[in-house]
């Protein structure tokens, strides 16, 4: 396998720990970013830094966009203080829908193969502006349009 | 919060991105209260009836997690 393969694999096995630490039963493209925040040595994990989003940072966004998204249908999260549930540990969550359109759109960022690598994978998450992840950011007040340049100019100047 | 309180969203993206929130409340709530109900002695038909699914689908969207946390779960009747 190459470089980038074990990096894929890492990110999925990363997210996948994101998603059962959820009690989501998919990995989305917002485990995939958090993976892609908490695997040090790389363009993608520096430019993220950079920006002030480490793993912990993305995760409080996270549950901003949750809190926020359920409070414009008038439902509040700590109205409800029910224990927190058991997890299976055994259990391997699927690839997501939002992920495969990350990981698509991050191919699709590089000019093969070859060429790909983990700032590929953060543009495939960054470029869209639908869903979690964008809404997270700019509730974060990231600008996404300058995050997804920095990650660009890394691909023309970092080998990984 | 009373009904006509409650805010609806204009925003068709924030009107989505409430019912991707919802579900995944929905479903955290599922795992706190079968787990809750199961500790609490309830049977695998009861919560299904409760939950509106069969008793098949609760089981298996439950069973492997709660045994794994040490529930002592009652058997299936």
């Amino acid at each position: 396998m190459s470089a980038i393969d074990h990096y894929i694999n890492a990110i999925i096995v990363g997210g996948g720990a994101e998603a059962l630490e959820d009690g989501s039963a998919a990995i989305e493209a917002h485990h995939l970013l958090l993976a892609i925040a908490a695997h040090e040595g790389t363009a993608a994990h520096r430019v993220l830094l950079a920006a002030g989003l480490g793993r912990q940072a993305i995760r409080e966004a996270l549950d901003r966009e949750f809190e926020h998204s359920l409070s414009a249908v008038g439902v509040s999260v700590a109205s409800f203080d029910l224990p927190e549930p058991s997890r299976d540990p055994k259990r391997a969550p699927k690839i997501g829908a939002s992920a495969r359109l990350a990981f698509e759109r991050g191919f699709a960022a590089s000019t093969g193969k070859k060429d790909l690598r983990p700032a590929h994978l953060l543009l495939g998450l960054l470029d869209t502006h639908i869903g979690t992840v964008p809404r997270a950011l700019a509730l974060a007040g990231v600008d996404r349009a300058d995050l997804m340049a920095r990650a660009r100019e890394t691909l023309a100047h970092e080998s990984w | 919060m009373p009904a006509e309180e409650t805010p609806v969203p204009k925003d068709p993206a924030d009107a989505l991105a409430a019912v991707v929130a919802l579900r995944r409340l929905a479903d955290q709530l599922e795992d706190a209260a079968v787990e809750q109900a199961m500790r609490a002695g309830w049977s695998w038909p009861d919560v299904a009836e409760a939950l509106g699914v069969t008793r098949q689908a609760v089981h298996k969207k439950h069973s492997k997690r709660l045994i794994s946390a040490g529930v002592t779960l009652r058997r299936r009747q």
